[in-house]
């Protein structure tokens, strides 16, 4: 039995998702796209029930991937069950949707969420006017207080009905929509989806194109228009009959402040300000700790154990591969998935997106940008994976390249350590401009030869709540699975590979082949590529490699200043780490993942060339 | 005398007389007509020997019925046809009426007919229309383009503001817009407006921010 929860954005299907399912939930992208669907399972009556977590979307016959993605689940009956959730203080805009839903004729239960807020807002709803006009079973709850949340699941599959409901559409398209069921035998909801352009079938998209024209010209409208104008109207009369406005407190309104230039734009820059601070300071302490607890109890104790050299070799790659990871993880995405649920739960992430819109249009990308580009600062790898809040594609290789560029934490201890520590902190501060100088150049770049149309912003704002602790406990929690599940098999390889690489001491033939590049075009001790090599797992690495290759770990007396400049500049731009590339992977795919590895890495080249050549 | 010169003259005196509430004199034809007062007199002479008008002591001209009959006739096929022009096929309304000019002359009684049975049958899911539907006369040049020919978007309004909306222009944006509640005839508001143009629009009782380029695609009014 499989049950799927569908609805507008921001109806408190996550909510009424986590509540059903508790934390035993894996996220599965769904074939042919990057949209990840959330799927738990619940043991009901001794049965077992898979719950899915559709994503949000606000119609069923638009272009973007979540409203193909639920319209080819719908279409191929991928669950036996929808359970439409629908927001009870905007029903009106939500029963469009669930006017589409019905088109597909599902077994379905109306689930009005929200009820608290609603009641609040004064608003009384009708429960048997409403389930008599849809034809389905409504049930009330309020997911935040978990109020009626336990009868979902009885009611869904002791009741939940085939839903015969058909909006009535404008005569011509009426007759549009017979003709087609008549000519070519398809079915309604299909001809619907074919007037308005969308669908596989030549014949019918042909036919339907024709009738379209025809219908176009004598309404003066486009087909789209007439029946999203019907749909409308017919959710605004069921919505009239069931909603009754009662008496309403006057709260006061927090957007006055959030939503103006002042104090909007100040509050912005506060909040975003702690944020980075919160993941950098808290993410770097804890990632202190770990490494250090892991070197001490684990790895130290691994060595000491006298194994064969070549298992030990073996081991101990392992070790570090996950002491990279945790590093991460804990540290840097659990604190950073802290903070962006808290954004995102209380609904000031739209107001942060209006604000930031039009500084994030040069760019190429708009105001929900914001966001990852922040949190780059901190750590790339919760940066991109939080790119998924981006709607379109073409917004997301822009914002994954930038993200990449961005001087992370584990950068910042690179020029840190080496630049502001032997060569000058104005020199650090340098290196900042120069990232900063080909960011803006890249994304001027980027946002011209990307692929894609840049779609203008259009974002419903939240309602403004207080955010769920359980919530976002299980979604941080999520994350960080998701992360140690994508990455670490790529960090523990790659780390086994380096070791039997070093183990068969291939290290100095290493070294020699890529000389021409370090020696000759970059200007440093050959040592460096090696450190450079190390730099992957964790960027500081590569500060820590060439210390240990070094000899010393002052490196002002075996190098130049402009050996270490060049060396911090070209460890900062250089290939990201492999965490980060396997988040890019999973999100974006191998060749996005390629070329901005290989940008990078020409980039950190070029540049380190250029100081090379500049400053000898 | 030619038949379309004539019934150009008609059109001319009738419309002249229902805007201004009195008759026309010779210098005032010749003002809206665009041509020299000795060719209107001529003109007129012609005209009132084929029994359209009569010309009183005071020069003012006036329609006999057999005129009348026929300016109305004519000013009703102008003003459907020019209507059909602009608001159907697009053309921009000073070349609409020019053409409209032209083919009122040969154009049936029939086709004017169904013609303005088919836009009245249209109006209904029309948002704009009728009080778009400006007579003109021949001859007037320059046609005096007011709001209603350049639809205001929502980024003409301020803050504050409740506004019905008239329509989507480009495809782009209008999907997501529609799914959003903004349909020709929804009443909207504007919530905030910020320097950059960026708008906060409430719809359906619901906040959308848009981008700038997004609001100049929704074409707006007031409430009246």
């Amino acid at each position: 039995m499989k049950i799927a929860l569908l609805g507008n954005p921001g109806a408190g299907k996550s909510l009424i998702f986590n509540q059903l399912t508790g934390l035993g939930v894996e996220v599965n992208r769904y074939p042919g796209s990057s949209v990840c669907l959330e799927c738990g399972n619940v043991c009901y009556k001794k049965e077992k029930i898979e719950i899915v977590d559709l994503p949000g979307i606000y119609s069923l016959d638009g272009s973007s991937e979540e409203e193909i993605l639920v319209r080819k689940f719908l279409e191929s009956g991928g669950a036996d069950i929808i359970v439409a959730v629908l927001d009870a203080t905007k029903l009106e805009r939500n029963l469009y949707l669930f006017s589409q839903v019905a088109e597909f004729s599902p077994k379905i239960i109306a689930i009005v969420n929200m009820i608290d807020v609603a009641e609040r807002q004064g608003l009384v709803i009708d429960v048997d006017t409403l389930s008599a006009r849809l034809g389905v079973p409504v049930l009330l709850t309020a997911a935040s207080e978990g109020r009626d949340i336990d009868r979902i699941l009885p009611l869904a599959l002791g009741s939940a009905r085939v839903v015969t409901l058909q909006v009535p559409y404008d005569h011509h398209i009426e007759a549009a929509l017979k003709s087609l069921e008549k000519t070519l035998g398809t079915p309604r909801y299909k001809n619907l989806l074919a007037l308005q352009g969308t669908g596989e079938e030549h014949m019918l998209l042909d036919t339907a194109g024709a009738i379209a024209h025809e219908i176009e010209l004598r309404h003066r409208m486009s087909v789209r228009q007439i029946i999203a104008t019907n749909r409308h109207n017919f959710a605004r009369k069921v919505a009239a009959a069931a909603v009754r406005q009662g008496d309403q407190k006057k709260t006061y309104d927090l957007d006055s402040l959030l939503t103006r230039v002042f104090p909007g734009v100040p509050i912005l820059i506060a909040i975003l300000f702690f944020l980075l601070l919160f993941v950098f300071v808290i993410g770097s302490w804890m990632q202190v700790i770990i490494v250090q607890l892991f070197t001490t109890y684990i790895i130290l104790p691994f060595g000491a154990m006298g194994l064969p050299p070549f298992v030990d070799r073996i081991g101990f790659s392992v070790l570090i591969a996950l002491e990279a990871g945790l590093g991460i993880a804990f540290p840097f995405i659990f604190t950073f998935y802290l903070g962006l649920s808290l954004l995102e739960d209380t609904g000031y992430m739209t107001r942060a997106a209006f604000l930031a819109d039009r500084a994030m249009h040069r760019l190429g990308l708009h105001g929900e940008a914001i966001i990852p580009m922040v949190i780059g600062f901190g750590c790339t790898v919760p940066a991109v994976m939080s790119l998924r809040i981006l709607k379109t594609r073409r917004e997301q290789t822009i914002a994954a390249f930038l993200i990449s560029m961005v001087p992370c934490s584990a950068r910042t201890v690179v020029i840190a350590g080496i630049v502001a520590a032997f060569v000058g902190i104005i020199w650090a501060f340098s290196i900042y401009l120069i990232v900063f100088v080909l960011l803006i150049l890249t994304a001027v770049l980027l946002s011209r030869i990307t692929p894609g149309e840049q779609f203008g912003m259009i974002v419903e704002m939240s309602v403004l709540r207080r955010p769920q602790v359980r919530l976002v406990l299980a979604k941080s929690w999520l994350r960080i699975k998701e992360f140690l599940f994508i990455a670490m098999p790529l960090l523990i390889i790659t780390s086994i590979a380096l070791g039997i690489f070093q183990y068969f001491g291939l290290t100095d033939l290493f070294q020699q082949m890529v000389a021409p590049v370090t020696v000759t075009l970059l200007g440093l001790p050959d040592y460096a590529s090696t450190a450079l090599l190390f730099g992957v797992f964790r960027k500081e690495l590569a500060f820590e490699t060439l210390a240990i290759l070094a000899g010393t770990a002052d490196l002002g007396s075996v190098m130049t200043g402009t050996e270490l400049y060049t060396f911090a500049i070209v460890s900062v731009l250089f290939i990201p780490c492999v965490s980060t590339i396997a988040v890019l992977y999973r999100q974006l795919g191998a060749r996005i993942t390629a070329l901005i590895s290989i940008y990078t890495v020409f980039l950190g080249f070029f540049v380190g060339a250029i100081i090379n050549i500049l400053m000898k | 005398m030619q038949p379309s010169l004539r019934e150009d003259y008609l059109e001319a005196i009738q419309h002249f007389t229902i805007l201004n509430g009195h008759s026309p004199r010779p210098h005032d034809l010749a003002a809206v007509l665009g041509k020299p007062e000795s060719e209107i007199q001529s003109n007129l002479g012609d005209l009132r020997e084929s029994g359209d008008i009569t010309i009183a002591g005071d020069t003012s001209i006036n329609l006999t019925k057999t005129g009348r009959l026929t300016g109305e006739c004519v000013m009703k096929k102008h003003e459907t046809l020019q209507f059909f022009l602009s608001e159907i096929l697009g053309m921009d309304s000073s070349s609409a009426s020019s053409e409209a000019c032209t083919l009122e002359h040969s154009v049936s009684d029939e086709t004017v007919d169904r013609l303005g049975n088919y836009l009245k049958k249209t109006r209904p899911f029309g948002n704009n229309g009728a009080d778009r539907q400006k007579p003109a006369v021949c001859g007037y040049t320059g046609a005096t383009c007011d709001e209603s020919c350049t639809p205001s978007s929502l980024l003409d309004f301020n803050e504050g503001d409740e506004l019905v909306v008239r329509g989507i222009l480009g495809q782009s944006c209008a999907k997501r817009l529609l799914d959003l509640g903004v349909v020709p005839g929804e009443k909207v508001k504007i919530r905030r407006k910020l320097g950059t143009h960026a708008l906060v629009l409430q719809v359906k009782g619901c906040d959308v921010a848009l981008s700038p380029e997004i609001a100049a695609a929704v074409s707006v009014e007031r409430i009246p």
